[in-house]
This record gives C-alpha cells, sequence and structure tokens, in this order.
C-alpha cells in the first residue's frame, strides 16, 4: 500500500513553484527589453518594475546603487543574494527533484540538473541583450520539457497533484504581480505615456505569454477592461487567474483531506466571478489584486497546514 | 565488422600468487567456470570493449551510483558504481557448507546478544570476559531486558568472507549494525545479465533476485500488529549518505516507505506514527539504516537530527520492531569477533563450521608482545570502526606508521586486536583490456526473523589496484558479480 509521505509532498509542492518561478522570472526579463525598444527613450519605466514585480525592492536597494539593467538583470537572474533570482529557483528545484529522485522517473532529476548546470554557466556572466533573450529562451524551452516530460510520464498521484498545486499557485501568484506593478504605470495617467498604453498592455500580455490568445479571442482595439477580464477571467487561458484557481481545485478535489483548502479555493473562485474586472482602475484595481494576494498566501497557509505540517493531533491508541 | 585480435589469453594469467577463484595455478579453469572462459577468450578486443561499454551503460541507465563526501564546500557527490565484469565463481557445494556455517555464526551472536542484555550466562561462565562487554562502546545498557520479536537482535547480518591462499574460507568480520552493499548484489546481476545474457543461457547460475522478498518477509516477521501487510518503513539518514542509493532502492524493492527521522514521531501513546498527507499513520517496522547512537536524542546523542525522540521508549514497550536492534552491535566489537568460535560451541554444543581468521588479543600480556614483535607482519584492527579506517596493515606500513601504531596499542590495548596477513584469493579482473588476477573478498548477507535466509553468494568487491587488498569502494575498490553454480 503506497501513502505519501507529507515531506514528499511538500517537496513536489515546491519543485512544482520553484520550476514556475524560474520561468516566469525568465520572461519579465527576457519581455522588459522589448518593451523598452518599443518605447521612448525618455520614458521613466526602466528596469525597476521588474524588481518591484518580485517583491524584492528592499533587498535590492540594499545591494545595488541604481535599477540599471545591468544591476536588475544580474539581480534577478544570477545574483546568490537574491532568493528570488533565475539561477537560486533553480537550485532549490534541483534540490527538491534529487529529494524526489525515487518518486519521480530519474530523469526528472537528470533534467533539472542540467538546466541548473546550464543557466549557470550561460547566465552569470554579464551578456549582450541578444545572447541573454537567446539563453533565456533556452531556459524558458527546457522548463517547458520538463512539465511536458512530467505531465506525460508522471504517474498521475498525490505528489503528481501537489506539484501542479505549485505550479499554479505560484502562477497565479505571478499574474496579480504583473498586473499590479505594470498597471501603477499605465493609470499614472501621464499624458506623455498615452500612446504608448497599447505596448504595455501588450507587454503584460507578453509576461504572460498571452498575446496570440488574446489577439485570437479579441477583435476590438485594446482596452484596459477588455485585457483585466481576459487575464483574470478568461476560462481557457492557461495563466488566467481563474483558470489556475480552477486547476487548483482539480487538483485538491483529488487529494484526501482536502475540506479546508478546497473551501479557500472555492471561495477565491467566488470571489473573482463575481468581481466585474472591467471596472476596475487605478486604487481600486490596486486593492482587488491586494485582495487576491492575501488570499493566494492564505491558500498557501492552509494548503502547508493541512498536508505538510500539520500540528499532530494526540494520535488515539491504535489508529492506523 | 571486422574480428579484431583476440584479446584474452589464459596462457598468460598468472594464477600462481594467491589462489585463484577462477582459475588453478597450473592455468586450468576450475570446475564450473569452463564455459565463462571460453567465452571470454572467444572475444575479440572490439567486441571485449563493447561488452565493457554496455554494462557501464547499463549502470548508468540504471542509475546505480554510490555516494562520496568531498567536503564542506562541494557537498557529496554520486559516483557510478565500479563494476568489473568478469565474473567471481563459487561451486554450488562449496556455498552450501558455507551458507550453513553463517547460519551456525548468526544463530550463536543472536543469542549472544539476548543473553548478554538478559541474564549474562556466558559472562558469568566465563566464555567472554565481562570487563570485555562492559568496556564495549557498543554495550548499550538501556537495551538490558528488552525481549525483541523472536529474540533476535541482528535481523541483518552482513558477514565478510576471505579466502586464504590454502583455498580455505574464513569470516573476517560479522557486520552486525547497519551493513550495507547488498543492492550491489542485485544490480550487478541485473547489469550482468544485460551484458552477457548467453552466459545465463549456457550455465546454471542460481538466482539472487529473491533477496527483497525475503527482506520484506523477515522485517513482517517482526510485525507487532499481527497484519498482513504491516507498515514498514526503512529509516534513512538522507541523501548525503553514502549508502543512501541502497535505502532508496530496498524501500522501493519491498514496497516500503522510505522516511527520514522528520517524518516519524513517537505520541505520547508510545506508538511510532508516520506523517503522511492522510495524517498520522502507525508504522510497525522500522528497518533503520541510522547508528544507534543518532537513533532517539531523548536517550542517546541529544543533538542528533537523524532519528526520532521518543523511538526507544516505542521499542521497549514492544510496540515498533526496530531492525537491527539497538545494542546488537556489541557482538562487533573486533576483539568479541576472537571469541565467537567459543560462542558457537557454548550455545549450540557444535563445531564452529566455518572459521574465524587466527587472532590476537592485545590487551593479553603474551598475545600482545607477540603482536607488538610482528607488527611487519600483522594486521591490527580497532574494536570499532569500519569500511577499512583505523587499520594497520603491517607489511605495507612504514616504520614510523608502525611505531605510532604500537604506541597506541599500548596506551588503550582493549582497542585492538591483530591477524596475520592472509594472502587474500584474487579473480579474473578486466584492466586495460586484458584479464589480471586482483584479490577480493565476499560479503553475504544473514537476514534472523523467524526464520534464517542466507543469500545465494553475496557481494563481491575487489581491489582494483595491483597487489591491493583494500576492497572499500570509498576507498578504489570496485565490484564483481557472484555465481554460484552447478558444474555441468
Amino acid at each position: 500500500m503506497s501513502r505519501t509521505l507529507s515531506s514528499t509532498a511538500k517537496r513536489s509542492y515546491w519543485l512544482g513553484r520553484y520550476l514556475e518561478r524560474a520561468e516566469n522570472t525568465a520572461r519579465i526579463v527576457s519581455v522588459n527589453a522589448n518593451l523598452l525598444i518599443d518605447l521612448p527613450v525618455r520614458l521613466p519605466l526602466g528596469w525597476q518594475p521588474l524588481v518591484d514585480i518580485t517583491g524584492a525592492d528592499d533587498l535590492f536597494a540594499d545591494i545595488y546603487e541604481d535599477p540599471s539593467e545591468t544591476h536588475v538583470v544580474h539581480f534577478l537572474l544570477s545574483d546568490l543574494r537574491n532568493p528570488g533570482s533565475l539561477f537560486n529557483s533553480l537550485s532549490s528545484a534541483k534540490e527538491n527533484a534529487r529529494t524526489l529522485r525515487g518518486i519521480l522517473s530519474r530523469e526528472v532529476f537528470e533534467y533539472v540538473n542540467e538546466l541548473q548546470l546550464y543557466a549557470k554557466q550561460t547566465l552569470s556572466e554579464p551578456l549582450s541583450r541578444t545572447r541573454r533573450i537567446e539563453g533565456l529562451s533556452r531556459v524558458m524551452e527546457r522548463i517547458r520539457q520538463i512539465d511536458g516530460f512530467l505531465s506525460g510520464n508522471m504517474l498521475h498521484d498525490a505528489n503528481w497533484n501537489f506539484l501542479r498545486i505549485g505550479n499554479f499557485i505560484e502562477r497565479a501568484d505571478m499574474l496579480t504581480r504583473i498586473v499590479d506593478v505594470r498597471s501603477s504605470d499605465l493609470f499614472a495617467e501621464q499624458a506623455e505615456l498615452e500612446p504608448f498604453q497599447d505596448i504595455q498592455w501588450r507587454s503584460i500580455l507578453r509576461s504572460l505569454s498571452a498575446m496570440q490568445s488574446y489577439n485570437v479571442t479579441h477583435q476590438e482595439p485594446m482596452s484596459d477592461a477588455a485585457v483585466l477580464g481576459f487575464l483574470f477571467k478568461h476560462q481557457d487561458l492557461p495563466r488566467s487567474y481563474v483558470r489556475c484557481l480552477n486547476q487548483m481545485r482539480n487538483s485538491l478535489k483529488s487529494l484526501p483531506r482536502h475540506e479546508k483548502p478546497l473551501r479557500s479555493v472555492n471561495r477565491m473562485r467566488r470571489n473573482i466571478a463575481s468581481e466585474d474586472v472591467s471596472e476596475l482602475h487605478g486604487t481600486t484595481l490596486h486593492e482587488f489584486i491586494d485582495r487576491c494576494q492575501h488570499e493566494i498566501a492564505q491558500l498557501h497557509d492552509t494548503i502547508d497546514k493541512t498536508y505538510f505540517d500539520f500540528k499532530p493531533r494526540r494520535p488515539r491508541r491504535g489508529t492506523s | 565488422m571486422q574480428r579484431g585480435t583476440m584479446s584474452i589469453d589464459w596462457n598468460n594469467y598468472d594464477a600462481s600468487n594467491a589462489w585463484d577463484e577462477l582459475i588453478t595455478a597450473k592455468g586450468r579453469a576450475r570446475p564450473g567456470a569452463r564455459n565463462l572462459c571460453q567465452m571470454l577468450a572467444r572475444l575479440s578486443d572490439q567486441e571485449l570493449k563493447e561488452r565493457k561499454a554496455a554494462a557501464e551503460l547499463a549502470i548508468r541507465s540504471m542509475g546505480i551510483t554510490f555516494t562520496v563526501y568531498t567536503g564542506e564546500e562541494s557537498g557529496s557527490i554520486d559516483r557510478e558504481w565500479p563494476f568489473d565484469i568478469v565474473p567471481r565463481l563459487l561451486r554450488k557445494q562449496e556455498w552450501d557448507k558455507i551458507s550453513a556455517g553463517l547460519k551456525q555464526r548468526v544463530n550463536a551472536l543472536n543469542r549472544f546478544i539476548d543473553d548478554v542484555y538478559h541474564d549474562q550466562n556466558a559472562l558469568n561462565d566465563e566464555v567472554v570476559p565481562r570487563a570485555y562487554i562492559e568496556s564495549s562502546k557498543e554495550f548499550r545498557p538501556q537495551c538490558v531486558g528488552v525481549n525483541p520479536p523472536h529474540n533476535v537482535w541482528a535481523h541483518v547480518c552482513g558477514s565478510d568472507l576471505v579466502r586464504d591462499i590454502d583455498g580455505r574460507v574464513y569470516v573476517l568480520e560479522d557486520n552486525l549494525r547497519v551493513p550495507s552493499g547488498v543492492s550491489y548484489m542485485l544490480e550487478n546481476r541485473e547489469v550482468m545479465k544485460r551484458t552477457f545474457p548467453e552466459l545465463f543461457e549456457n550455465t546454471v547460475i542460481f538466482p539472487v533476485d529473491d533477496y527483497a522478498d525475503q527482506l520484506a518477509a523477515m522485517l513482517r516477521s517482526l510485525s507487532p500488529r499481527k497484519l498482513k501487510t504491516p507498515q514498514i518503513v526503512v529509516l534513512t539518514p538522507g541523501i548525503y549518505n553514502a549508502a543512501y542509493f541502497e535505502h532508496a532502492y530496498l524501500a522501493q524493492a519491498m514496497a516500503a516507505e522510505l522516511v527520514q527521522g522528520t517524518d516519524l514521531i513517537v505520541g505520547r501513546d508510545d506508538f511510532v506514527y508516520m506523517r503522511t498527507i492522510e495524517g498520522l499513520v502507525r508504522v510497525d517496522v522500522i528497518y533503520r539504516r541510522i547508528d544507534d547512537l543518532f537513533l532517539d536524542s531523548e536517550v542517546f546523542n541529544p543533538d542528533s537530527m537523524l532519528g526520532v525522540p521518543g523511538l526507544m521508549r516505542a521499542w521497549r514497550a514492544g510496540h515498533v520492531a526496530l531492525a537491527n536492534a539497538p545494542g546488537c552491535g556489541v557482538a562487533d566489537d573486533k576483539v568479541i569477533y576472537t571469541y565467537v568460535p567459543d560462542i558457537i560451541r557454548y550455545y549450540t554444543g557444535e563445531e564452529p563450521l566455518l572459521p574465524n581468521v587466527p587472532s590476537y588479543r592485545c590487551v593479553e600480556k603474551s598475545q600482545r608482545d607477540y603482536v607488538l614483535d610482528n607488527l611487519d607482519k600483522m594486521v591490527v584492527k580497532p574494536a570499532n570502526e569500519s569500511g577499512g579506517y583505523g587499520m594497520l596493515i603491517g607489511p605495507h606500513a612504514s616504520k614510523q606508521e608502525r611505531d605510532k601504531f604500537a604506541r597506541q596499542i599500548r596506551a588503550n590495548p582493549r582497542n585492538y586486536m591483530a591477524q596475520p596477513m592472509l594472502i587474500l584469493s584474487t579473480a579474473p579482473t578486466l584492466i586495460d583490456d586484458n584479464v589480471e588476477p586482483r584479490h577480493l573478498d565476499l560479503r553475504p548477507f544473514i537476514l534472523s526473523g523467524r526464520d534464517t535466509y542466507v543469500t545465494t553468494g553475496g557481494l563481491t568487491r575487489v581491489a582494483m589496484r595491483k597487489g591491493s587488498t583494500v576492497v572499500n569502494s570509498s576507498q578504489g575498490g570496485g565490484s564483481k558479480d557472484t555465481w554460484v553454480v552447478e558444474p555441468g
């Protein structure tokens, strides 16, 4: 009879989170360069927003003088002092995969290991934009390969479900962060930025790998309301907020003792369903995102307390 | 494909410097080895290289590794398991005798351990001096009076056997604590089957692959709950342990859970539970691969993070079985080893079927004087080390090393025993595309629960350096598949 240890489930969950985080980090860095190319040089956008997205602005300010491209890129990709850097995410993914070797197929550890080594070799030195973007594409490609390998070859058991939950909770979190930081620029109402709003929305969509899907589903001109509705509420968009919630719900349903976490996810689903995101703007959008992030953090907490670090109730004699 | 030159020429193989397991001193194949030797001689240089590469590929793709700790900075690395493609052979007839000897020995050792922690008859009758037990680092007062199932303490024993130049097989040591290596015995056979499938069709080779089933059955026989499938776990110190591969391998093969100390918890009811996503699940049997002193920080090393606080309470209450039982190392102290023949006679009334290597106790003056006078001919071992550490190999040591050891022996004679240097047997080993004799030993595994079981053969470890007798994989040793054969 096979049981799933809490510690194993926890590692699967974090492997899912770290792989997703690495992919997201690679994508936002890679997209930003394109955004800047399209915008007039005098606009004050630059690289700082990327640091803000990852929520590491204080740490960054402690280490670096200014948010130049070199500094920000180094901080986000290879700085060992930044726990959320691409390199650290991959190293953490590797450590989790290493301990899961008996559970995942052996190749998974090898792929993650090779990916981490690749990132170490290619991304530690400052690179030209072209070479950097190429390197980041490789990283993203390899992560998608690992995803594909897992879904095609791994037993779709409890560990698989924890890995998926890790993927989607991280993805939902990243979505809210990107929209939050990027929209604060958009809604800053700087007259000179107006003509470039489309470009910025496009960059948000690209950061979420959703540009093409948007074009397929929307004929009308790009608008705040349409993009927000798409990113938060489109049922079929792989990175939409509601899709992340639905996927987590599905995974939780096949796990034991899911009452509490399932209740959290369902509450989040109801909240997003009743929210008219097209009406959100500036402060109201920011407040809405705050609520989402708070709920995501709570969901993580519930999962952690239910499955990983639960306080053992005093065991009764002979329970099994 | 063009056949290259024949690469193995048995006429050039010199088997005269030791007892060789495949070839007689006159250069003929031993009974049972003829097929193998002929087949190897027929292989061209190129084919031999291909077979070797095939074995290496099998080891890589099967993920057979062992872990070497390389220091603070780099942590530890997994190395591929060193494997020699020429197997080592034992005749069934001889193996049956060895196997009976091992059963007799382990049975007597288990009765001795049980006696030490209960009535101490063997000490009262002065079969073994009481002082040795009381001064043994492996004696655990916490185990006194405990009654493990079937009165068995050493459930898994890995005895090291060697053959001297006269062809006689001796027990070199008994590893009763957490012996390792059995997974490599099993994997060696798998690799061999992939590398030389045709040999298995033409020779009667007894299978080894029932070990995991036998281990699981033995562990089940210890369960305090009489269930069809009691909950069995393998307790590992974790991924950085040298034998982690084996822990994971055995857990998987037995469909048991591989756990670390933090996965387990002892409740206030003194039962052991593991944390799972379904909640706490009661554990019946723990195959622990952690040393005694790290098992339970409430009783032993208070700083240990590897074990489970309260485990000894649960074990003493009979709520969980521990294999091997804590405290069983008292019988694999290398000075106690010198008494094992007497221990066998005392408990079984029989003569030992397998001899000890003649040994000298440094604590006894006349024997100590002999050892000190003949250090250049002796192997000196500390009482409680394993893995070949802390030994003096007299004939290979420098004068300074011998003098240093002489001082250590005088300072703490209880801690040392000495044996004459045996000339370990050899087997042909592939070295740079030719075969040369290399020294080896054999570690069979003996399981004791309700019944006793001995592996068919065991793990053959081979010293890859010419003339060397150090077979430990951490120190450059390799391994071979071990065939117990019925000569046709």
